[in-house]
């Protein structure tokens, strides 16, 4: 506390050009027994581009919205503080694309905000184009629906309603972390090239991208107190160990991994057990294959072939066609052409799909997969399925919570997890199952450093015992490092197969 | 899918003032519900009948299967009445049916309730896009500003949901939950479809309305309107059509009733 208090004391409190800023913040959420942010004390003067980060869980997105004032105006958080300064005009751009318009069309949606401010009928068209030209959009007509838009450029939508408000500064919460590459990268092109001279107060994961667009760092801890404040380079030289011990995102982050000793070991147990394909069986046969989703053909696979203990990556723009991919091998929905699992041929079910046995599927979101009220009872369907006793079962579930690094409380509710552990619980139901081929959909997204890597380790041990993993992901490390094979989807085709 | 519901042209019947046109055909909507009166039923049945099919802008094959349900609705009420119903003067009777001229009339004007009423809002529902109803409705009828954005805003949320559905069919039988069959069966997949949609739902509604209030929107501001509605000669013309409507219903001629 002393160190951080010393250097924000470098923008005094009284300074003129402080337009953000909070002083002596505590603030406690309901059902927490704790107190958030132990005496915070923030200025941010104009002008500045200042990032926030933490582990998940440690108050990132609650401080933005205590800094621009929707705590407490428009929710309501108990808090105190002794001092505080809600910026003159500002603008928010959140997380999820699908829920930050209320409006069915572009221009509909740009207009509430003109409407929300009284500007005049006549000037509203030009405001939007100028808005929109500012981040890169262009359309002839603006009457075209926001849903026909991609996640990315909804976000740039976004960012346009936010410019159309004139904001002297401007908060970004994740606004890249449901976006494909691609996606991401417009993003950030459109902010750099819009809010150069505003303020900006954001919270990411992914920080390559804006490392070097950005003056200053404000790191917290689990709590919300502040860790480090500063510029971005001093603060990751000084206080690495943080990064690691939160399992924060930095630079460098995977560079490290891959000088770690764990990832030796990783590689060197490949190497040992071989990953040759002519020793390993082939347990997934694909030719001719199409998915459909009512009538068009969503997919196509000419001829694809599936070994085990392969780590397929699937890759591809959003919508492409990989989660059409998975419900397809997992028969969710209607396909044609040859499928042989284990030497096994799967017919074609046009009515009344079956699951084929020894697959499983994990959702993207975990949440939906949840069926029961409590962890055991989550672990034991599964389980009773493939013929455990009631009194053998109790041991079972305790290693599986153990192997998955679950609470060990067996009671708990699924939804009272933590995002990380709702993933991994969600993993750990497909390997109760006793699955062979286990179907993932992006299992790393949004998940910190920390997270990530436990997921792929437990994945590479899965791989390890024989078991075949299928993967779509947007992570070129992930690809590039864990996986075996990589499966490039264009346009609803499986246009290549690469080998790693 | 929405494109399925865009007129293929524009009638006087879209330019009309969506909130009047609401009133109006909410009016006769209401004399309808509280008639008695076969005749009556009869023959605004038909003048709205005719309305959809002459200037509603829509294909006739769109509209006939758009009509399809309230067709179904009309033989479905009209028979379970004429055949059950109660009635003195038994026309024909067999074990528990029993068809009689009262229960013949009163299953007639159910019946025709159903398919008039049905008429009277696919002319409402098809000429008028939600937003602009919204925004006349802000406009020209003091309705709250905030009420008519949640509206608009919860319509933004169904396609949504219907996937996330769909997603959650999809999780459950991977997670190989068989449903019991019978009300069991319904108990169950009321419960386990609820309880993770109503999560989410809740959660993107609340996300939603804290990114309108970042939007400057706030209660009883004063606003301005990207879509200015204001009432012109058609509504004038529409007023006299519906009247008309009523009136030659009521004064049909005996003969006829």
């Amino acid at each position: 506390m002393a160190m951080a208090n010393g250097r924000s004391g470098e923008v005094s409190a009284h300074d003129a050009d402080i337009c953000v800023g909070v002083e002596h913040l505590r603030l406690k959420f309901p059902g927490e027994p704790d107190i958030f942010f132990h005496h915070l004390t923030l200025h941010i003067p104009k002008g500045q581009k200042v990032l926030i980060l933490g582990p998940s869980g440690s108050g990132k997105s609650t401080l933005l919205q205590v800094l621009s004032g929707l705590i407490p105006h428009s929710i309501e958080v108990p808090m105190r503080y002794s001092r505080i300064q809600w910026p003159a005009s500002w603008g928010f751009v959140f997380q999820d694309p699908d829920t930050q318009f209320c409006m069915p069309c572009v221009d509909e949606e740009l207009a509430f905000v003109l409407e929300n401010q009284g500007v005049p009928r006549s000037e509203m068209e030009s405001r939007m184009r100028e808005a929109l030209a500012q981040v890169g959009l262009s359309f002839d007509d603006l009457h075209i629906p926001i849903q026909s838009l991609s996640q990315g450029m909804k976000q740039r939508l976004a960012l346009a309603s936010v410019l159309l408000l004139k904001p002297e500064v401007v908060f970004l919460d994740e606004p890249s972390a449901l976006l494909d590459p691609e996606g991401t990268e417009q993003i950030w092109a459109s902010i750099k090239q819009s809010l150069h001279d505003r303020t900006v107060i954001l919270v990411e994961h992914k920080i390559n991208a804006i490392v070097n667009w950005i003056d200053r760092i404000v790191l917290l801890d689990e709590q919300g107190r502040l860790i480090a404040d500063g510029h971005p380079d001093d603060v990751f030289r000084h206080h690495k160990a943080a990064f690691e011990r939160y399992g924060i995102w930095y630079p460098a982050v995977w560079d490290e991994y891959l000088a770690s000793s764990r990832w030796k070991a990783i590689r060197a147990n490949r190497e040992r057990s071989g990953l040759s394909a002519a020793d390993c069986e082939t347990v997934l046969e694909l030719e001719q294959f199409e998915a459909y989703r009512g009538k068009p053909c969503k997919l196509r696979v000419d001829k694809a072939s599936v070994n085990e203990r392969s780590w397929i990556a699937v890759t591809g723009e959003n919508g492409a066609g990989k989660s059409t991919l998975l419900l397809a091998l997992a028969q969710l929905i209607p396909t044609a052409g040859t499928y042989i699992l284990r030497g096994r041929v799967i017919p074609e079910q046009p009515k009344k799909r079956r699951v084929p046995e020894g697959v499983a599927l994990v959702f993207q979101n975990p949440e939906m997969q949840v069926v029961a009220d409590t962890l055991f009872d989550e672990l034991a369907l599964p389980l009773a399925k493939s013929g455990w006793k009631h009194d053998e079962m109790e041991g079972e579930v305790r290693r599986i919570l153990q192997y998955f690094h679950l609470p060990l409380e067996p009671g708990r509710h699924p939804y009272d997890l933590s995002l990380g552990q709702k993933r991994r619980l969600s993993v750990a139901t497909a390997m109760a199952e006793q699955a062979s081929v286990l179907l993932l959909d992006e299992p790393t997204f949004g998940q910190d450093a920390r997270n990530t890597f436990a997921i792929l380790e437990y994945l590479e041990q899965l791989r390890h015992d024989g078991k075949t993993i299928v993967m779509v992901t947007h992570d070129r490390r992930v690809v590039e490092h864990f996986a075996t094979e990589e499966w490039v989807i264009e346009n609803g085709r499986l246009k290549e197969i690469r080998k790693i | 899918m929405l494109e399925w519901f865009a007129p293929q042209r524009i009638t006087w019947l879209h330019r009309a003032n969506p909130a009047w046109k609401g009133l109006l055909m909410f009016l006769v909507m209401l004399v309808l519900f509280f008639s008695r009166d076969l005749a009556f039923i009869v023959v605004i049945a038909c003048w709205y009948g005719g309305f959809l099919f002459v200037f509603s802008g829509f294909a006739r094959r769109k509209l006939l299967l758009l009509c399809l349900p309230f067709a179904l609705t009309f033989l479905s009420s009209s028979l379970t009445l004429a055949l059950f119903g109660k009635g003195e003067h038994v026309l024909w009777q067999w074990g528990i049916v029993k068809i009689s001229e009262e229960s013949v009339r009163s299953g007639l004007i159910i019946g025709m309730k159903s398919l008039a009423i049905g008429l009277v809002s696919l002319v409402l529902l098809l000429t008028t896009r939600p937003v602009l109803l919204f925004y006349a409705l802000m406009q020209q009828f003091r309705f709250p500003a905030r009420f008519a954005y949640s509206f608009l805003a919860a319509l933004r949320l169904v396609p949504i949901v219907i996937e996330e559905w769909q997603t959650r069919t999809h999780a459950l039988k991977v997670r190989g939950i068989a449903f019991s069959k019978g009300v069991k069966g319904v108990y169950e997949r009321l419960k386990l479809y609820s309880v993770p949609l109503f999560a989410q739902s809740i959660r993107r509604a609340q996300r939603m309305a804290v990114a309108m209030e970042a939007k400057q929107f706030r209660m009883n501001q004063p606003r301005t309107y990207y879509y200015e509605t204001s009432y012109s000669k058609i509504d004038a013309y529409l007023t006299a059509y519906v009247c008309g409507s009523l009136l030659v219903a009521l004064l049909m001629p005996e003969p006829f009733r």
